[in-house]
């Protein structure tokens, strides 16, 4: 009985993982003609907003994602974790991006676009996430 | 929290994976609440003393009561 042993990945966890696979390579599949048009055609109008607006979805899914693994993960533990690892990456992005500012502002540091700001935070998580496993180890 | 899980495990010859399905949980949770890494929630220490047909203050030793033996 129970003799076979599962993924240790929660089915939460699963469908998330593949969610954002699924957003990445929609992403990656997107970004590049975008910005070949805006950098090769004269678009015009509403047009640039709408493309800036098109490659942005993946990525507003990816945050859709993390708040649907929150609601469907049933495992309460993997959920603090998962809580704190936002918690964690979100101050750590904030006091960067606050920091970065301030420099920007003073002129000490050159300015940055905005979307890099999620990037750092998805970037914050991955890392968060690596130490926190290596940190458990032990408990494999 | 320090609690009996690990010694009730044992004592029914169960892994951490057979104990984490029977409560239906990840075998984490189940290595982190042994360890005392984790706390459970009130629901779900009710579920593990119920599984084991003990009161929960059987399995889970209070941190009040624990700070007043040491005192």
């Amino acid at each position: 009985m129970f003799a076979a042993r599962k993924s240790d990945m929660t089915p939460a966890q699963r469908a998330h993982t593949r969610r954002i696979l699924w957003l990445l390579l929609a992403y990656a599949i997107i970004l590049p003609p975008l910005v070949w048009i805006r950098a090769n055609t004269a678009v015009a109008g509403y047009i640039p907003a709408l493309m800036a607006i098109v490659a942005s979805i993946p990525v507003l899914g990816i945050f859709a994602s993390w708040g649907r693994y929150l609601s469907d993960e049933r495992d309460e533990y993997h959920q603090t974790l998962a809580l704190r690892r936002i918690a964690v990456a979100t101050n750590a992005t904030m006091g960067a991006a606050v920091v970065w500012g301030f420099l920007q502002a003073f002129g000490a540091m050159p300015l940055v676009e905005a979307y890099w700001i999620p990037c750092v935070w998805v970037v914050m998580q991955g890392m968060f996430a690596c130490i926190a496993g290596f940190s458990r180890r032990d408990e494999q | 929290m320090e609690n009996r899980l690990r010694l009730l495990r044992a004592e029914r010859n169960w892994s951490q994976q057979d104990l984490a399905e029977r409560l239906d949980v990840s075998r984490q949770s189940v290595n982190a609440i042994e360890t005392g890494k984790y706390d459970p929630s009130l629901p779900l220490a009710f579920r593990i003393a119920e599984l084991f047909d003990l009161a929960i203050e059987e399995v889970f030793e209070s941190p009040s009561r624990r700070s007043s033996k040491a005192i």
